[in-house]
């Protein structure tokens, strides 16, 4: 069970970045590897059917969150 | 240890290549999806990368697509085989509705990557190596250097145009 | 989940939290916010309190949905 460390790796890695990166348009794809990250991490956690929705739910409920900061983030910097 | 390593490797290689064709097939790196995968193109191009490469960074992180789907179908085989890949086809479908998305690319990947894992799972793979691929695939492309990555999604796109 | 899974995890949501102390952008500190609850939720999963895990995932989204619109640049400027 090599592949769980190698996900919890690859999220630390990504959440460094994330936080030394200043820039909020070039933050998000950082922080999208961890959500990918962090998504694999809850099925290998645990194998269970409804692991597969919570990690669906988690994904899904981030990348709607990235979605509308990034929405937001334009309208922003477009009117000032 | 060292062969579920390189087990792992050969998965990244292979959803990368799936991916990223399934995603450039469904024409994602043309126009943003929404304001914010642009206003992510636009940083990215700021940052001295390419605009199509940045436009599908942008709504790799804005919408499920294909790269999801195949992390979720991974999830799913590993889960529960093929009914789970199914499933998690599905799940992909409603996220891309709830994203304002047409959903094309994202269910179209979830379903190719379900049957192309099962395929894998029986010549001696296992699902996890999928999931731990996936995560090393999507690191390539969103997590270490948007610059090279997004030229390098440029270069492809503009062998399909 | 041994000790290593243990350190990883609590190390992502540690940065989060730190980021949120350290950014001076509304927007950034918002996604760190969303960094420190990717941390919290393999904890979780890992008593296996899945449905706490799937409600949790729907409610902090649209928390930062509600909140999104109080940080408008124009709005905030003026």
């Amino acid at each position: 069970m090599i592949a769980i460390y190698v996900v919890a790796a690859i999220a630390v890695f990504a959440v460094i970045r994330a936080t030394i990166e200043r820039n909020t348009g070039r933050k998000l794809p950082y922080v999208n590897v961890m959500n990918f990250a962090v998504a694999g991490a809850v099925v290998l956690l645990l194998d269970h059917p409804l692991a597969l929705a919570a990690a669906a739910a988690y994904f899904v409920g981030s990348t709607l969150e990235a979605n509308a900061v990034a929405s937001t983030y334009a309208g922003g910097e477009r009117r000032g | 240890m060292l062969g579920e390593f390189l087990h792992i490797l050969a998965a990244a290689a292979v959803s990368w290549i799936l991916f990223v064709t399934v995603d450039i097939l469904f024409k994602l790196p043309e126009t943003g999806g929404v304001s914010g995968a642009s206003a992510i193109a636009r940083d990215i191009e700021a940052g001295g990368g390419a605009l199509a490469g940045g436009t599908m960074m942008g709504n790799i992180v804005c919408s499920p697509d294909a790269s999801a789907g195949t992390l979720l179908a991974a999830c799913g085989v590993y889960v529960a085989g093929i009914p789970g890949g199914l499933a998690a086809a599905v799940l992909v479908y409603i996220g891309n509705r709830i994203c304002h998305d047409p959903g094309y690319a994202g269910t179209t990947g979830a379903v190719l990557a379900t049957f192309v894992i099962y395929g894998f799972t029986q010549i001696g793979f296992a699902a996890t190596d999928f999931i731990a691929g996936m995560v090393i695939a999507i690191l390539t492309i969103q997590g270490l250097s948007h610059t090279h990555a997004s030229r390098l999604l440029a270069r492809l796109w503009r062998v399909r145009e | 989940m041994d000790e290593i899974l243990v350190l990883l995890f609590a190390a992502v949501a540690l940065i989060g939290a730190l980021g949120t102390y350290l950014q001076r952008d509304p927007f950034n500190k918002l996604i760190a916010i969303g960094i420190t609850y990717g941390g919290v939720l393999p904890f979780i999963i890992d008593r296996g309190y899945l449905d706490v895990a799937i409600v949790v995932s729907l409610i902090i989204p649209i928390s930062t949905i509600i909140i999104l619109p109080l940080m408008r640049r124009d709005l905030r400027d003026t």
